[in-house]
């Protein structure tokens, strides 16, 4: 096909009546044709294999920081609230007979109400 | 071996693979839908080494939007829409740096290169298709790239860029003038 006949295959692909899947055949018959570079799928899975690995990665560490994070939250709590019961303890201001109610009850009151008498 | 295997596989099969991490099944969409890919970047880029680089990112986005993918539409549709969406940024994207950085201004700057492979004759087939796409305003360039190089109809088209159908028809028309003027120079 000549410069001329490529034009005017160009342009009458264009017309809305045109059979273009015809034209793009025809033209691609003719040298008009478009590919990627050799090796092309290999550097696409490569990049997202590499991709993938730093991502599992990052999600790991930030899965590792969570825990860390978590445990040494738990501990903290405990350890404040192990220093304000032995701060309240060695203030008295809390005791283990208030704890079990104990701190208003005398013998005979207890008698009592176990016999009803 | 593996090529084989996964070729009798159906673009469903494919999807589904390669959502559950099989690289090889994704490789395989890879092998049947690069040609097309190529035909929208490259005619809308024109053949370069940066056409090659939006290519593989057509093929990555798809990776991570596969997922996302419902199977309402056709993965050939899915691929070009993306493959259309991401050309055009990266027009946009040249004419804000070359306004930025050239006295020029809105003029796109592209580099050819043609398989060396090909005969003469076929080559200068290639090289005017090339500089006519080129010649033309984006805005048409991508309905001549839809409609003369991947075959595609005015629905099709129509459905692919999200035009109304008039839209596509009007553009279609001025494009083909727009063309004859560039041809009659080459």
């Amino acid at each position: 096909m000549n410069h001329s006949e490529i034009k005017k295959l160009i342009i009458s692909s264009l017309n809305a009546d045109a059979d273009a899947n015809d034209a793009a055949e025809r033209l691609e018959k003719e040298g008009v044709s478009f590919n990627f570079r050799n090796g092309f799928r290999d550097k696409i899975l490569e990049k997202i294999s590499s991709s993938v690995l730093t991502m599992t990665r990052e999600i790991e560490y930030v899965k590792y920081l969570n825990l860390a994070f978590s445990r040494i939250a738990l501990t903290g709590v405990a350890a404040i609230i192990v220093l304000l019961i032995s701060i309240f303890l060695m203030q008295g201001s809390l005791s283990f007979d208030s704890f079990l109610g104990l701190s208003d009850s005398y013998d005979e009151s207890i008698v009592c109400l176990l016999t009803g008498n | 071996m593996i090529k084989e295997s996964y070729s009798i596989f159906d673009e469903n099969e494919l999807v589904k693979a390669s959502i559950d991490g099989d690289n090889g099944a994704f490789g395989e969409i890879v092998i049947r839908y690069q040609k097309m890919v190529a035909r929208t970047v490259k005619g809308m880029l024109g053949d370069s080494v940066f056409a090659e680089d939006i290519g593989q990112e057509v093929f990555i986005k798809l990776y991570y939007a596969l997922p996302e993918f419902r199977g309402e539409a056709r993965l050939s549709t899915y691929i070009q829409k993306i493959a259309v969406n991401l050309t055009l940024n990266e027009i946009k994207r040249r004419k804000r740096f070359l306004s930025m950085f050239s006295q020029k201004g809105n003029d796109e700057i592209y580099e050819i290169e043609v398989a060396d492979q090909d005969t003469e004759e076929r080559k200068e087939a290639l090289e005017i298709v090339n500089k006519a796409l080129l010649s033309m305003d984006p805005k048409f360039r991508i309905i001549v790239t839809m409609r003369m190089l991947q075959g595609y109809s005015t629905k099709e088209t129509a459905e692919i860029l999200g035009l109304p159908l008039g839209t596509v028809l009007s553009r279609l028309s001025r494009a083909q003038e727009q063309l004859r003027v560039i041809l009659e120079k080459l």
